[in-house]
């Protein structure tokens, strides 16, 4: 009997020519480069020891056999010895993870948290609950803060001028005595350089410094400023998206970055969820113009491209035509002669004003903070004019001056707080000649001057270094973005004798308190009830009830002043756009490797930065890759954009230049990009830095090269955030970028189901249409059955294999004969909506951290050795393009996370030969690490491509020296309580080398909920696990709350609900893998009013096309001729 | 040999020039190969295994606590295992008592002995003590303590009879086999939650252990996991 072969369904041609979804530009023109590595499990070299050859490595292996053979070592396990406190601390229970409510300092505001401690050691940290505004949602900035605490490489002590340890008790002395000479001539020459904060215990601080030291100058800088609009309109907008309907952003990525971007997504996702017709009306519109890709443009219905220095301009022409939409001719007016000139499509201006006063009071205009005065002006009066959904609040005023002043006035004795302005400082602000005409330095900084710019500048300059603690190791407290008052308390001892940033200043402002009574004093100056109990209440709970911000009226803004004037672009004349890197923000989160690891959503770059262009840009500069003769089905010429070479994407290296000053990284051509618009990423290009921030081989040499360049040469006082007249030129070298855009590709198959908001009317099966609708899971007799029963029972359908099932009695022979009695088991699954997933990335790291997940290293992510559970996809979908001819320039983003899909029938059970993935009794596709012997086949076998695998010894060894193997050093030098192994999660296995690993559902918190509930129950039979009881780790960060995850056999569950809505679809399940976690498709909310506006999402034209007796509603999208072919053949299913 | 010699040198002949007992040979092979990877897997299975290699682990302890002095209804102090291992019921792990447990009785009842005298320094200097872990399970196995004496199994199915011991030591072999075998007859060893901690108690019968047994897995829905992702994770 011969084995019956299934194929895959080819791509049809009107699949090739037509739209279709694509990942990259190399997926997306089909060259061979990218074909082969689709073709391929893993890209060349990823399964070869690249620095050994294969005899040496035998002769290695040899050796090392044979010096096994000496010590007999294994034959008994080791004597291990068990050491319990001496005295147990209160609420203490070995073995349970305890949580505190702390919060993650910003400088516009602070994230609540809660933080899972395991005996007393922070490993994990959550959003608050108790704080109604993020829920239980955090950033990726947040999440990978608790690496940074663990970071080998930070400051263990503070130094001397001399070069000499410091004990605290020195520093104090040291600091005492400062303040004492100060507090002498009234704070003369003495200058405070910080990063700006929200903690009111600091404010307050430095308000008592400044009354004892009337003299004494305090200045904050920090390279990206989120507090410029505050100044110009005297009060902070705080926008309300959940209540907005329509939103119209210029410019600004409330959703991707920013201190508030939690808060935002999340109100913003509340808006945008829709499973029926009603909430189909009232599902939030967004639009969005901006000049780079961001992940608000990412999630737009409708997306202008715009250049940011004409962006400014905008805001005005949008203003005025609010005004004349809403009556107010001559304000119009005066505010369109302001903007002569300016050239824009005013058809989509029109429209989506238009849009905005349709919905008044429920409208909302957001501006980025980095346009101008005038800019934010007319953004207020425009949202007053529209009884906007924003409230404006009372700030403290920001400090007065500038970083500039500390050079042009240099402070006798300056003390700089944290941040890292040798690094980020303006290029034209030279910040090393503060630091040297200083006669005193002292630097407060949790890197010392072997891996940080400025601690080595003080270093030069003889100053003292202090080292700084982690804010989880110190006392402090902080505002959120609506301004309620929270904690930010130590969960550990100071791992090293540290000091924070409150001990620094309390000496100068004559305050001999801890920082701990330091904020005590503060709570009681805020809160109500100023009792112990208080006190303690708002420690436990993490935040002060009725503590916002006081609103402020709304109608007191300025108009905006001066004429705009619109600069003119041109491939010769462009402009560049700074913005934080999602890895390294400005620079400081340079030194944390999930940070580094976790891809750009859009560019999928880790580990680096590199210099974004638009597709016209290429085009006109003739920067695009030679063409290269290829066989596309239309028979075109195609051009290997990016130069795929083995699976690495080889970048040409450019170099930009301004005003003489020059900077040079790798062009990467980026879809939607405004045309004359580059986008550089800060944080990058460091000079004196850590193991992570620097590249490894260099390092090894003795050389520090940052990874990636860094975009301050560009960044000047006066314009920080973006410049014009750059010109850009090729340096015909080129270079491979870690970029994990093509790894793991899915070739294009309908994975992602998308629909309008009519939809939702009209077309209840939109998510089940394409091959799925013809080929669904095969239940043969058994497609009556309930979804419980179906989870339970996974019949077998035409299916020849056994499939597991979990609706009898378990195999306990004193079950049999009572198997009416018998508790069936729930069964997990998850659903992940698509629809308000909005790229973030705090999923792929709260997982990464939640489940011991290794950072591999920028050499390891080249040979795609990337070892995150969770795929973030990015499928770039553009209507009006033909394959093979121009690269798109306004292309429709989709993310799509995936992880194991906890397949019922799974493709990779049936081929693993040592049973190390099997399915346990609730449904979950389990790994049993100690069994895997790393035959990597069930990684060949899975279609969603999500299996990941322990090349080497990524967590007992580090980056440079994997493939020393025993032979290197096991640890990091100057490491000695091997720090990163303390944030390592105790309830989960720590992979080895030649292990097989992927999403477990996070088996240990479910394991964990078991046990409670068993435990509760005791002699009774309440064991079921309430829903809810369990939130697994992407669920609980993600900000747009699109992961729900519980019981499928419960229909109340609320994933159970999720998965009964009309979007509900499974990937790829024509496979009969019968996923456990699905998806629900996205909806894109259109105004078909609006220029280019896309009427049917084109991935259900496109299988429309491939199956033609499918349902096509609407008209035909503007500019795209694929409806015009004819229907394909079915094909490929069979029923 | 000589034969052999002439097969090959001498002319060549006709007819089989094996004898006809080398007709066994085949068989004989088969046989002492068969025996030979008998004792092979025997002699792994007897020697190689938790069961030879752990069983009767008792490693001396830094302070000789003698568990069948202080620990169980027949011990003249009588205590309950959860007087020291107090968080055996809310935690995986069950805690090793922490000095100041000791010093509870010990700061009144022979302070100055010289067993303590390990005990009087950790008090005194806050060191932990360095017990011997005796019991010990793979770093892949998460053994949960909690849901195990919650639910009706008592210490002494994997620990043995402690409350007669006097130097610990391992009793039972603890590897995947050891679990399974309850973990698939649960009736068999399940007992009234308040009997968890007697280490002495005993069902009157076999056949009353079962029947009863049936009740509670029964009653209380006892479902062990079987499956990997019950204990790896």
């Amino acid at each position: 009997m011969s084995k019956k072969v299934f194929n895959h369904p080819a791509p049809l041609a009107g699949e090739a020519t037509g739209p279709s979804y694509w990942r990259s530009l190399d997926e997306r023109n089909k060259t061979p480069e990218f074909r082969t590595r689709a073709e391929r499990e893993f890209i060349d070299g990823a399964a070869t020891i690249s620095s050994l050859e294969r005899r040496e490595f035998l002769l290695l292996m040899g050796a090392s056999f044979g010096l096994a053979g000496l010590g007999l070592a294994g034959c008994r396990e080791p004597r291990n010895h068990t050491l319990p406190y001496s005295k147990q601390p209160e609420n203490t229970i070995p073995g349970v993870a305890t949580y505190y409510a702390s919060s993650f300092p910003g400088e516009l505001a602070n994230q609540a948290l809660i933080v899972e401690t395991h005996q007393h050691r922070p490993t994990k940290v959550e959003g608050n609950p108790s704080h109604k505004s993020n829920g239980s949602a955090s950033s990726k900035f947040a999440q990978a803060s608790v690496l940074d605490l663990y970071d080998p490489e930070r400051a263990q002590s503070s130094q001397g001028a001399n070069g000499a340890v410091l004990t605290v008790a020195a520093v104090r002395d040291l600091l005492r005595q400062l303040s004492a000479t100060a507090k002498a001539n009234g704070g003369e020459g003495l200058a405070f350089l910080a990063r700006p904060s929200s903690s009111p215990t600091r404010a307050r601080v430095v308000a008592a410094v400044k009354a004892v030291l009337p003299k004494a100058r305090f200045v904050e800088y920090t390279p990206v400023s989120q507090q410029r609009a505050d100044a110009v309109l005297g009060a902070r907008a705080l926008p309300d998206f959940a209540k907005a309907r329509r939103v119209l952003s210029l410019d600004a990525d409330f959703l991707g970055s920013g201190d508030g971007s939690v808060e935002a997504t999340r109100a913003y996702s509340s808006a945008r969820r829709a499973d029926t017709a009603t909430e189909a009306d009232q599902m939030t519109r967004l639009y969005v113009v901006e000049s780079t890709f961001t992940l608000t443009g990412a999630a737009a219905d409708h997306r202008l491209r715009a250049a940011t220095s004409h962006l400014s301009g905008l805001a005005l022409l949008f203003a005025a035509e609010v005004f004349a939409q809403t009556g107010k001719g001559s304000e119009a007016a005066s505010l369109r002669a302001k903007v002569a000139g300016l050239k824009v499509d005013s058809e989509w201006v029109k429209e989506c004003v238009t849009d905005l006063v349709k919905a008044q009071g429920k409208a909302l205009i957001v501006a980025g903070d980095h346009l101008s005065a005038d800019a934010h002006r007319a953004v207020a009066i425009a949202n007053a004019a529209l009884g906007a959904a924003v409230s404006y609040v009372k700030v403290a005023a920001p400090a007065v001056g500038t970083i500039a002043d500390l050079v042009t006035k240099p402070a006798a004795t300056l003390i700089i707080l944290g941040g890292n302005p040798g690094y980020d400082a303006p290029a034209d602000v030279a910040f090393a000649q503060a630091v040297k005409a200083a006669k005193q330095v002292v630097r407060l900084g949790y890197h010392g001057s072997a891996f940080d710019e400025t601690s080595a500048l003080v270093k030069a300059a003889q100053g003292t270094f202090i080292a700084a603690s982690h804010y989880l190791e110190s006392w402090s407290d902080g505002r959120t973005v609506n301004g309620t008052y929270v904690p930010v308390q130590p969960m550990i001892e100071p791992l090293f004798p540290t000091l924070t940033e409150l001990d620094v200043l309390a000496p100068f402002a004559g305050l001999t308190q801890e920082p701990f009574a330091l904020v005590r004093a503060t709570f009681n100056g805020l809160a109500p009830d100023t009792s112990d109990h208080a006190f303690a209440a708002w420690l436990a709970e993490g935040v002060l009830a009725d503590s916002q911000y006081n609103t402020v009226a709304d109608s007191l803004f300025a108009v905006p002043a001066n004429n705009f004037k619109a600069p003119e672009l041109s491939a010769k004349s462009l402009e560049v756009r700074i913005v934080p890197s999602v890895h390294a923000g400005d620079g400081l989160y340079a030194n944390n490797g999930w940070l580094a690891e976790a891809p750009d959503p859009l560019s999928k770059t880790a580990w680096e930065n590199v210099i974004l262009i638009s597709p016209a840009l290429a085009k006109e500069l003739n920067v695009e890759p030679e063409v290269t003769f290829m066989t596309s089905v239309a028979g075109a010429l195609n051009r290997n954009i990016n130069q795929l070479v083995d699976g690495r994407l080889i970048a040409k290296i450019a170099t930009l230049t301004v005003g003489g000053v020059t900077v040079k990284g790798p062009l990467f051509i980026m879809p939607g990009m405004a045309d004359y618009t580059v986008g550089l990423q800060l944080g990058f290009g460091r000079t004196v830095a850590g193991r992570v921030a620097t590249r490894v081989a260099e390092r090894l040499q003795g050389k520090v090269v940052g990874n990636g360049f860094s975009a301050y040469p560009f960044v000047t006082a006066a314009e920080p955030a973006a410049r014009t007249g750059v010109s850009l030129a090729l340096t015909g070298e080129s270079a491979p970028i870690a970029n994990m855009q093509d790894h793991w590709s899915m070739e294009g198959r309908d994975v992602v189901r998308e629909g309008n908001a009519d939809d939702l009317k009209h077309n209840e099966n939109f998510a089940k249409l394409g091959i799925d609708g013809h080929a669904p899971a095969v239940y043969g007799k058994d497609e009556n059955l309930s979804a419980a029963d179906k989870a339970r029972l996974t019949p077998r359908g035409n299916s020849a294999y056994e499939h597991p099932n979990h609706g009898v009695a378990p195999n306990v022979a004193v079950w049999k004969g009572h198997e009416d009695k018998f508790p069936l088991l729930q069964q997990w699954g998850m659903s992940i909506d698509l629809n308000t997933c909005t790229g973030c990335n705090a999923c792929v790291t709260a997982c990464q951290a939640e489940n011991n997940i290794p950072v591999v290293g920028r050499d390891q992510v080249l040979k795609g050795r990337n070892m995150q559970w969770i795929r973030l996809d990015r499928y770039f979908f553009d209507g009006r393009a033909q394959a093979g001819s121009e690269i798109p320039h306004d292309p429709q983003v989709t993310f799509m996370g995936i992880a194991c899909q906890h397949c019922e029938t799974a493709p990779c059970e049936t081929v693993c030969p040592a049973n190390a993935t099997v399915h346990d009794d609730q449904g979950l596709n389990t790994m049993a690490y100690n069994r895997c012997i790393g035959t990597r086949y069930c990684a060949n076998n899975c279609p969603y491509k999500v299996r990941r695998f322990n090349f080497l010894d990524y967590n007992k060894r580090s980056d440079g020296h994997y493939y020393e193997g025993p032979l290197g050093p096991a640890k990091l030098p100057k490491d000695p309580a091997d720090l990163p192994q303390m944030q390592k999660n105790p309830d989960v296995s720590v992979r080895m080398r030649g292990v097989m690993e992927k999403c477990t559902y996070c088996v240990q918190r479910i394991q964990e909920a078991k046990i409670q509930a068993k435990v509760r129950a005791k002699d009774s039979a309440g064991i079921n696990v309430v829903d809810g009881a369990i939130q697994v780790a992407c669920q609980q960060a993600c900000p747009a709350e699109a992961i729900e995850f519980g019981d499928i056999t419960d229909p109340q569950s609320r994933v159970s609900k999720a998965k009964a809505s009309t979007r509900s679809y499974g990937a790829l399940t024509y496979l009969n893998t019968r996923p456990r976690t699905t998806y629900q498709a996205k909806l894109r909310n259109l105004n078909p009013r609006m220029p280019g506006a896309i009427l049917i999402p084109l991935s259900r034209k496109e299988m429309a096309g491939r199956e033609a007796h499918a349902p096509a509603h609407g008209a035909a999208p503007h500019g795209d001729s694929s409806h015009a072919q004819p229907a394909a053949p079915s094909h490929g299913h069979s029923k | 040999m000589r034969k052999l010699l002439e097969f090959f040198t001498g002319p060549a002949q006709s007819g089989n020039f094996f004898r006809r007992s080398m007709n066994a040979l085949p068989f004989q092979v088969l046989v002492c190969l068969g025996a030979t990877a008998a004792v092979v897997v025997a002699g792994i299975n007897e020697y190689a295994t938790n069961k030879y290699l752990n069983v009767g682990y008792t490693p001396d302890q830094p302070v000789a606590f003698d568990h069948s002095f202080h620990a169980g209804p027949d011990s003249v102090l009588g205590l309950d295992c959860r007087y020291c291992h107090n968080y055996v019921e809310k935690s995986g792990h069950s805690n090793v008592p922490s000095t100041n447990t000791c010093w509870n009785c010990h700061s009144q009842v022979k302070p100055d002995s010289p067993a303590l005298a390990l005990i009087r320094r950790s008090v005194e200097t806050g060191d932990a003590v360095r017990w011997v872990k005796v019991h010990k399970v793979p770093d892949y196995v998460y053994f949960n303590h909690a849901v195990h004496v919650n639910r009706g199994i008592s210490c002494v199915e994997c620990h043995g009879r402690i409350d007669q011991q006097v130097v610990v030591g391992q009793q039972k072999s603890l590897n995947m086999l050891f679990c399974l075998e309850c973990h698939r007859n649960p009736e068999q060893f399940i007992r009234p939650v308040d009997k968890v901690t007697d280490l002495a108690w005993k069902a009157p019968t076999p056949e009353a252990q079962v029947a009863q047994g049936t009740k509670f897995v029964h009653d209380w829905k006892v479902n062990p996991p079987q499956s990997c992702s019950g204990c790896h994770r």
